[in-house]
């Protein structure tokens, strides 16, 4: 039997998390207001020196192949958009989330920030696909976010691995959400809403992190949003990219379609774009993909 | 003697004792599997979409990627090691074609690529011998070329045959 984590070492772990920079904060908030525009975004990049190296040095990567450098960062946010810009910030200051090795699911580092990633380009490629009235973008910096919760309780899930599929081969309705409460006390989707709460994450990115398994349980002026992602999580799964041990023992919410209309062929068309984009925007970050 | 990695789209053959053939983490993704006991060939490709109608340029780049241009290639790849052009002879193994709980009939992703392989297969006279399908776990799959042994695993799972 693992150890339980109390509410109490709970807020111990979120404690522990390093706050998100400024910039990544308030270029959050922003992202979430529906009527801001692209030079809001200019304006908080340009104010932060590191961030402004950042985004120019991945716009003149080898991944996006720009025959000629580009040097304002107002050209370099709009080339690359918004949703890029807010993953570099994020990516920036809290690699101690996404890279961490997730022992409990039995996964290696980075393969958390890779599913992450996949989650948010498949959440927006849904929303573009499907014609949903739902914010792209905002699709996709919730993707990313949604599973941070799964950092904070890993630890606490090393060595469940076989007892969580026993359990789930046993009993067959539960779902890994299940495992691990049982196991550690608590999910990855309470946890990571601790994670947001302490984050001061805007309401509708914590709704994501809170409901992305079960968004009929989301607030109704979000429910849309948490369901591109909760889809979004799926593809990626299905895709092959998991976090380990949970990968797909999880519920699909079929009242989707209240919000999204896809139909198989769109289904696949979506999943061949999040291989395409995946893979640019995936060298993109490595510094390996860089010119000279 | 090495180990051939391929990934999502990737198809491969080798007849190199000691080699192994291996895909990691099959989701909705299907791995077919062909074993020539003649030449002592194995081959493997990494099947993620059924229908390559949806994008004929991927299909050129990455024949792999889909079930109806997998097959062929895969085949006449093996050609190249000595195997019969229609596959006359080749085992035939599936796996992978995995689904989330509660899935609804848009998300049988896998359900609808072991379906297109099986029919394009069908087309050559081939069939599967063996095959280890759906159910909701990614599965990584690895040939050894000597044996012609295809072993299965799975994070908390002990490791499988096909």
């Amino acid at each position: 039997m693992t150890k339980q984590i109390t509410q109490e070492e709970l807020q111990k772990i979120v404690q522990s998390i390093p706050m998100l920079s400024a910039s990544a904060s308030q270029l959050l908030q922003v992202a979430s207001q529906p009527d801001h525009d692209l030079m809001d975004i200019v304006n908080l990049v340009r104010n932060d020196a590191h961030l402004t190296a950042r985004v120019l040095k991945i716009v003149n990567s080898a991944a996006f192949g720009l025959v000629n450098n580009i040097a304002s960062i107002d050209r370099a946010v709009s080339y690359l958009g918004e949703r890029v810009v807010v993953s570099i910030a994020i990516a920036d200051c809290s690699s101690k989330v996404f890279e961490k090795e997730l022992s409990g699911y039995e996964s290696a580092g980075g393969v958390l920030w890779k599913h992450d990633l996949r989650t948010a380009i498949a959440a927006r490629e849904v929303v573009i696909q499907s014609g949903a009235d739902i914010n792209s973008e905002l699709a996709f910096t919730a993707g990313l976010l949604h599973d941070i919760g799964k950092a904070l309780i890993s630890d606490y899930l090393h060595g469940t691995v076989t007892d969580a599929i026993e359990l789930l081969t046993a009993e067959e309705d539960l779902d890994y959400l299940d495992a691990e409460e049982k196991l550690a006390g608590f999910d990855h989707t309470r946890a990571g809403y601790e994670l947001a709460k302490a984050w001061q994450l805007p309401d509708e990115l914590a709704e994501v992190i809170r409901h992305h398994h079960e968004p009929s349980n989301a607030k109704e002026e979000f429910r849309a949003l948490v369901y591109a992602v909760h889809l979004g999580d799926n593809i990626a799964m299905l895709g092959g990219f998991g976090t380990g041990s949970d990968s797909m023992r999880y519920k699909l919410d079929r009242k989707y379609t209240d919000y999204i209309d896809i139909g198989p062929k769109t289904l696949a068309t979506i999943m061949l774009n999040v291989d395409i984009e995946f893979e640019k925007l995936e060298g993109s970050f490595h510094s390996s993909g860089e010119k000279n | 003697m090495g180990q051939i990695v391929l990934g999502v789209g990737d198809y491969g053959a080798s007849n190199t004792p000691g080699d192994d053939v291996k895909t990691f983490a099959l989701g909705s993704c299907v791995s077919v599997i062909f074993l020539d006991p003649k030449t002592r060939t194995v081959g493997m490709a990494h099947v993620a979409l059924p229908d390559s109608s949806i994008n004929k340029a991927k299909a050129t780049e990455k024949p792999g990627y889909f079930a109806d241009t997998a097959v062929p290639a895969l085949l006449a790849l093996m050609t190249k090691f000595g195997c019969h052009p229609r596959g006359k002879g080749i085992v035939v193994k599936l796996c992978g074609g995995a689904n989330v709980m509660d899935t609804n009939d848009t998300f049988q992703i896998g359900k609808r690529n072991a379906l297109a392989i099986k029919k394009i297969l069908w087309s050559y006279g081939m069939g599967a011998v063996s095959e280890d399908l759906g159910k909701n776990y990614s599965r990584t799959v690895s040939i050894s070329v000597s044996a012609g042994q295809i072993t299965l695993s799975s994070p908390g799972k002990p490791n499988w045959q096909l």
